[in-house]
């Protein structure tokens, strides 16, 4: 296993004196809000003149700059994933084209090999290099866009990576100046939609040159040493504070693991992955060990080492460096190991077309060790139970549309409802309903008025999915759904992934529930004719579509990896919400109730997971047996889950006197001491669990309960749930503190010691 | 429309102050200024017009009986807006599609919200929508994007939303937006009916989102005609209220509103939305108006006051929309002037990063309220206007004429402790610093409007509004290269000046596809019809066909393009030749925006949305320019004052101190200077000159 690792000091592999010293802290200032508004300016640009509707109104692109050998100095808004990348690429770039053909000014190159920077194929990028003086390498700059056409079979069938495209390591598009037609034509017509393609590398071509003239202005403003000084101090600033952001948080290592399912393709059946992080903060650094994730797979179910790291960066960028500018010095402190041949750090020829949706699970899974890790520092605005991972399905038919539109121009595309997912539950409030894409803090999903325009397409409804987030005291997020017909193309395809039964990443912090599997995708053979039954004023919905009233549900021979979709096809599709925080019986039932009236939450739900009992048929709580069911609840609990290790603690009955708390490390556990050896103690009733440096859970009440128990359907194929909730409650009060999710074919030890605080026992 | 009367009178309710402009026949202009009355803002405007008439020495009934015509902006819609205090309003959609206002494309998250408070993803949330779940009805019907019927639309489904909103829910107004009803209204108008069976006194405000916007987006559509409704009631209840005062106080002539698309409307045609803006609006049009009289092609406006700078743009003689502008975080489809703004103002905030030593200056801001650490009112963090106070430009004795005295020794004290001191600086070291940074940004979010729009910042004149607006101008003027700054004496009665001086406007945007080479008999048909409907209402108010000018724009893109180009174009018929001279141009203006190369011509071309603006011209205030004469400064000047200046490098020299009131036209300081005025301080930096032209306004120069 090879551990890539930022370099701590910040001398350069130039050997150039660090000019760092003498910077004017108020010229600084004006320099790097002027740099920042230059990539501002390009990546605006970049969206103006984009074909994708996914880098315009979904913001997958960004504009960055790089000091001469490649270190990022800064990185703008737009797709967090990118910023990363292409600093790989340029160091790349120089490593073997830095001879021969050798770089001059007014080159583009065009580079999208996801095995060196990127996710996919189709992470395209164009990088420049910037010379003073026509001769002098200054620095970089690079345009990144998401651009869902590189030829290459269509998105789901691809098993290594030479099917999915062009792949290539550097080639110059504009030549000293001159753009060269025969790469760009050849490029282009290798895909699909050579206007499309076009247009985005024109958009790329484009930013480049807004950000390298507006660069060049700045060094005639500031001079030479400045920019260069300046530049190393971004990247300084960046690890200083971060690492003093480290130096804020408790030491102590947290555990995490989330699943991911995809096709075996020898037994053309779902099988499951796994997604196991240990994540360790010590003093100021931050190391992410991998060490337990599951094997590659023979699909495109894969993620490259360059995808791992940057979903890695992104994540911690959102949760725990948000407030940090984002350059290379940011991930100085932070050490990744990741075993090579697993499913986060393929071997080539590996496909990789769904790695960003490995690395949504990805960012997930260190996003949880994160919300405990920040939780345990007390800084709560910072805690989420994020959802990223959701934007990865259960199975069915995909969202990788392809073949031709109604005008018969072919083309590759996707169709980017599926940011329109539900952010996770805080500890202060609901996740946000159909708050966004996380990786992508400013994304949006399209007017379905603009995506009828453009896609073959004709939408029943776009709404919030029932019960379709995490249920907990403060629930997530609600995703949503969507029902849609395929009218007017005679030629549409998607991808299609056969049902696993286990969600897809997402978790619960401190006893509320991960967004599980609320809902699943479906498509039905409805044939024209259903429009004369709209016509009449008889709509479909998802219970009577998944009860065969509009046409049999297409379950494909074989599990292809793309299906047709006739015209006339009905297709349900679900993007799942954010996970819940804290026991769902402590949820305010009014909340509930308001829930239940704007059709957010069951009555099975409300009922069941919140033990909350309406009367007047819906209208009102009744408190009195709201407060008879939460007990039968608790009591259930009680009777049903039994400690781990055979007892409720393993201290010693008289230790629970004066203890003052130490540390609050989760919502209802602290570690608490007086002198003595410290120890866990529920926060709401006072139990003691054990020593501070044990897994409470061994000693917590637990109980466990099959997936096909809680989920509200079956899979629409009848293929089994393949995973189980363990449920830990206080041996005193009941309350639920955590729900993990386990898949018992992977195997490994089902209970997660997920939380290690290292700390000295003196300690305040 | 031909005025009557003797008077124009433009009347602008801001949040603290309702300003008055009078304009005689002859160019004779009289201000006048009284407090807002927030709980009866009509009161207010009856004060300010007392006051008016006093200034003008005539009585009020005198005065308003002699005018020809009353221009009103208010700030009444954007209060209720932003206090929330709108009617309950229930809303119709299409069946399936209740949750749009609520799902926000997602991007409501962040609608509205800066770049830094973006990237704090864990703690960003949407706002409360206007209209809850509860009271949101899905009714049956269907259209597709051509416009075809897809299914009828259900009548039973309407009267049983309409019957459950009017008598469960006791709603004041309800909002209709239906899917595509942008290129196919039918069933809007449908409802429409269907509203006067069911509400036949018309009790209910009615808003429909065909009617306010035909573009296509049915999140901003529907938020569109749910803000119409929200905000409908309040404006209405306002406006019938001043007019009776006004008919009682003597006014004959008709009440124009003010609109946030620059232009003026009669009562009865202006939507309520459309009254968003419109102080913002008053300011642009007052700039627009003056920039004709001065000849001024390209104008930056910029506006920084206590909390936030703003920045416009005219080009070429016009200001520009924004699409889907936001509105306190709701994304709407309204012409509205494109006014974009950053948190960078006289309360904003400086301070050391401690792990870096960075000089980190906003976007937080004290606000007003505990204010900078100089209003001695509790405000314990530097500002810009504490470091403007220990640089010395401000005089602490008269800061805004005086209305408030400033404490410079606590100024000093706190720059010092928590900025100079960690930076290792002199005081007035760590105060310039400040100032040169917050100019910095203010010039990057001016440079990025600018190239934007496809000119340069060398290209435009600066207009400097604001409270610490002539304090600062001169600072990012050189950073964009920009050689003159004007400073107007009516400044803060700008907004009043400008609903003064505003035509009446019409504007309809709408969604189309044309792609080129478009067939010229389509486009002129299309054109012919919409300019015909305009005309009409407009002839509905009195204008002679004659008066009304069009003003056409086409947003046009390569094919598959998501985003366009807006360009004007001929209001004459097009011709096979005009449509083709109409491709050339995109191509240029496309280039001229993204780089040469950048165009491609073999994805094709469309046409994406048209834009007609109806212009019915009215009489507006003319400027009289004032006879130059050369006095004596001597008589202006009111002492010296030591002032640490930026540039051209950083050091402490005495400066002059003049009292603009004593300026004549045709006077020139030199600087280093400064000139006080009433509202704000002008800075003149050494190298840099301000002579005073025939209309009294400020004309700031390098050299």
């Amino acid at each position: 296993m090879k551990l890539k690792s930022g370099n701590r000091s910040t001398k350069r592999a130039t050997g150039r004196k660090s000019k760092m010293k003498e910077i004017d802290p108020i010229r600084f200032e004006m320099f790097f809000h002027r740099l920042w508004a230059i990539g501002e300016e390009g990546r605006m640009t970049l969206q103006r003149v984009t074909a994708s509707p996914i880098v315009s109104q979904g913001g997958e692109c960004m504009s960055s700059f790089y000091d001469e050998a490649g270190h990022m100095v800064l990185a703008c808004s737009g797709h967090l994933r990118f910023a990363a990348a292409t600093s790989d690429a340029i160091k790349k770039l120089i490593e073997w084209f830095g001879e021969s053909p050798g770089f001059f000014d007014g080159d583009q190159i065009f580079f999208n090999d996801p095995y060196v920077a990127g996710s996919h194929t189709y992470d395209m990028m164009v990088i420049k290099p910037i010379f003073l003086r026509k001769n002098r390498l200054l620095a970089w700059t690079a345009t990144s866009t998401h651009t869902a056409d590189t030829g290459g079979v269509l998105r789901g069938g691809a098993y290594e990576v030479h099917h999915e495209g062009i792949r290539i390591i550097g080639l110059k598009i504009v030549e000293r100046g001159e753009f060269r037609e025969d790469v760009f034509r050849t490029l282009t017509e290798q895909c699909r939609d050579p206007q499309y393609v076009g247009l985005d590398l024109k958009a790329m071509i484009a930013g480049n040159n807004v950000c390298a003239r507006r660069y060049l202005g700045l060094v005639g403003k500031f001079g030479l040493d400045f920019v260069r000084g300046a530049g190393e101090k971004m990247i300084a600033d960046s690890e200083s504070k971060a690492r003093a952001k480290l130096r804020s948080l408790p030491n102590g290592t947290w555990v995490t693991r989330q699943y991911v399912t995809t096709l075996d393709r020898k037994t053309r059946k779902a099988v499951a992955q796994q997604l196991f992080c240990t994540m360790t903060k010590e003093d100021d650094e931050l190391r992410l060990d991998f060490t337990g994730t599951s094997p590659q797979t023979d699909t495109d179910h894969n993620s490259t080492l360059p995808s791992t790291v940057a979903h890695i960066a992104l994540a911690l960028t959102n949760t725990l460096f948000w407030d940090v500018p984002w350059s290379d010095g940011k991930m100085r402190p932070v050490k990744i190991g990741v075993p090579e041949g697993s499913i986060l750090n393929c071997r080539y020829p590996a496909a990789c077309g769904a790695a960003p949706r490995i690395g949504n699970v990805l960012v997930s899974t260190v996003c949880e060790g994160v919300a405990k890790m920040i939780y345990a520092s007390g800084r709560l605005e910072d805690v989420n139970c994020s959802t990223t991972g959701n934007l990865e399905f259960v199975g069915g038919p995909g969202y990788f549309y392809g073949g031709r539109t109604r005008e018969g121009i072919p083309v590759a595309q996707g169709l980017y409802d599926i940011h329109g997912a539900g952010m996770g539950a805080t500890p202060e409030r609901d996740g946000v309903n159909t708050g966004g894409h996380m990786n992508i803090p400013s994304a949006g999903i399209a007017d379905i008025e603009r995506i009828e325009m453009q896609y073959p397409f004709l939408y029943f409804t776009r709404g919030h999915n029932r019960d379709g987030s995490g249920f907990g005291q403060n629930r997530g997020g609600l995703g949503s759904y969507r029902m849609f017909l395929i009218y007017g193309s005679k030629d549409c395809s998607a991808d299609y992934k056969p049902y696993g039964g286990i969600a897809q990443g997402g978790f619960g912090l401190y006893g509320g529930y991960p967004t599980g599997i609320s809902a699943t995708r479906m498509m039905a053979f409805a044939g024209l004719d259903m429009l004369d039954r709209v016509r009449n004023g008889d709509y479909p919905e998802t219970d009577t579509i998944r009860a065969g009233a509009w046409g049999r549900l297409h379950h494909p021979e074989g599990v292809p990896e793309r299906i047709p979709l006739p015209e006339g096809s009905l297709l349900v599709d679900y993007v799942a919400g954010g996970g819940g925080f804290g026991d769902p019986l402590d949820r305010d039932p009014e909340a509930v109730l308001r829930d239940f009236g704007r059709g957010w939450v069951s009555r099975d739900t409300a009922l069941r997971i919140h033990g909350v009992v309406f009367e007047s048929g819906g209208k009102k709580v009744n408190l009195d047996a709201t407060a008879q069911k939460r007990e039968q609840i608790r009591e259930a609990r009680r009777r049903e889950a039994v400690p781990p290790s055979g007892k409720t603690s393993s201290l010693g009955r008289d230790e629970a006197k004066e203890m003052k708390t130490i540390l609050r490390f989760h919502a209802m556990l602290e570690i608490a001491g007086n002198g003595s050896e410290p120890v866990i103690r529920c926060r709401r009733c006072g139990h003691l669990f054990c020593g501070a440096t044990e897994n409470y859970k061994l000693y917590a009440l637990h109980r466990v309960v099959h997936l096909r128990d809680f989920m509200p359907y079956p899979l629409p194929t009848g293929e089994p749930y393949i995973g189980e909730y363990h449920e830990y409650f206080c041996p005193g009060c009941a309350t639920q503190l955590q729900v993990d999710l386990f898949c018992p074919p992977l195997g490994g030890e089902p209970i997660l010691w997920d939380i290690q605080i290292l700390r000295d026992a003196d300690e305040p | 429309m031909a005025a009557q009367g003797q008077y124009i009178i433009g009347v602008d309710t801001g949040g603290t102050f309702t300003d008055v402009v009078v304009m005689s026949e002859a160019g004779q202009v009289w201000t006048a200024k009284a407090s807002t009355t927030p709980d009866d803002f009509s009161r207010g405007v009856m004060d300010a017009l007392t006051e008016a008439a006093r200034t003008v020495g005539v009585d009020r009934k005198d005065l308003l009986g002699r005018t020809s015509l009353f221009k009103h902006g208010s700030t009444v819609a954007t209060n209720a807006l932003i206090t929330r205090s709108g009617v309950k309003v229930g809303f119709i959609t299409t069946r399936g599609f209740e949750d749009t206002t609520e799902i926000m494309r997602a991007i409501g998250r962040v609608d509205g919200l800066s770049e830094e408070e973006i990237r704090h993803v864990t703690w960003v949330t949407k706002p409360e929508p206007l209209v809850p779940r509860e009271r949101i009805a899905g009714v049956r019907e269907r259209i597709d994007y051509t416009g075809r019927e897809i299914a009828p639309l259900d009548r039973g489904d309407v009267m049983a939303a309409v019957r459950k909103l009017m008598d469960e829910d006791k709603v004041e107004a309800i909002a209709v937006s239906l899917l595509h009803a942008w290129v196919n209204p039918a069933h809007e108008e449908q409802i429409r009916s269907l509203a006067l069976e069911a509400d036949p006194s018309q009790k209910l405000y009615w808003s429909f989102g065909s009617a306010l916007s035909q573009i296509a987006g049915e999140y901003a559509r529907a938020n569109t005609a749910i803000l119409n409704s929200y905000l409908g009631p309040t404006v209405e209840r306002y406006l019938k209220g001043l007019e009776r005062k006004l008919r009682d106080g003597g006014l004959k002539s008709s009440l124009l509103i003010m609109q946030g698309n620059g232009g003026v409307g009669h009562r009865e045609q202006v939507s309520a939305i459309a009254n968003l803006q419109s102080g913002p609006a008053g300011g642009m049009i007052a700039s627009a108006h003056v920039a004709k009289v001065l000849k001024h092609k390209n104008v930056i406006t910029t506006d920084m006051g206590g909390t936030s700078f703003d920045v416009g743009l005219i080009t070429d003689g016009y200001w520009r929309y924004a699409q889907e502008p936001i509105v306190e975080r709701f994304r709407i489809l309204q012409p509205i002037i494109d006014i974009e703004s950053i948190g960078a103002g006289g309360g904003t905030i400086a301070r050391v990063d401690p792990e870096t030593g960075r000089l980190l200056v906003g976007p937080k801001s004290a606000g007003a309220s505990p204010g900078p650490v100089c209003y001695d009112a509790g405000g314990t963090e530097v500002t810009v206007t504490d470091a403007d106070l220990a640089l010395g430009i401000i005089d602490p004795n008269y800061f805004l004429g005086g209305r408030k005295r400033l404490n410079k020794e606590k100024a000093l004290k706190i720059i010092e402790e928590k900025i100079a001191r960690p930076l290792k600086l002199k005081v007035q070291q760590a105060a310039a610093g400040i100032y040169d940074i917050v100019n910095s940004k203010m010039s990057d979010l001016i440079r990025r409007q600018v190239v934007r729009t496809g000119y340069l910042p060398e290209e435009f004149v600066i207009y400097a509004f604001g409270g610490a607006g002539a304090v600062h101008a001169s600072g990012f003027a050189v950073e964009l290269g920009v050689k003159k700054i004007y400073i107007f004496a009516t400044s803060p009665v700008f907004s009043a000046f400008g609903a003064a001086a505003a035509d009446v406007i019409h504007t309809r945007v709408m969604t189309c596809q044309y792609i080129l080479p478009v067939e010229p008999k389509a486009l002129n048909e299309r054109l012919g019809q919409i300019e015909g409907e305009m005309k009409q209402i407009m002839i509905g108010e009195g204008f002679r066909p004659a008066d009304i000018e069009f003003r056409r724009f086409f947003t046009m893109r390569y094919r598959r393009q998501t985003a366009g180009v807006e360009l004007p174009v001929t209001s004459e018929p097009f011709t096979a030749d005009k449509i083709a001279k109409l491709h050339l141009a995109f191509e240029k203006k496309y280039e001229e925006l993204f780089g040469v190369g950048a165009g491609y011509t073999k994805a094709g071309i469309e046409i994406s949305a048209i834009r007609i603006d109806a212009v019915g011209r009215v009489a507006k205030p003319r400027l009289k320019p004032e006879r130059i004469k050369t006095k004596r400064l001597a008589a202006a000047k009111k002492g010296k004052r030591q002032i640490f200046f930026t540039r051209p490098e950083r050091r402490l020299i005495e400066a002059d101190v003049y009292d603009y009131a004593r300026l004549g036209a045709g006077a020139r300081i030199e600087g280093p200077a400064v000139i006080e005025l009433p509202f704000t301080t002008t800075l003149v930096p050494p190298e840099f000159h301000v002579t005073i032209d025939n209309y009294r306004n400020l004309v700031m120069e390098v050299g």
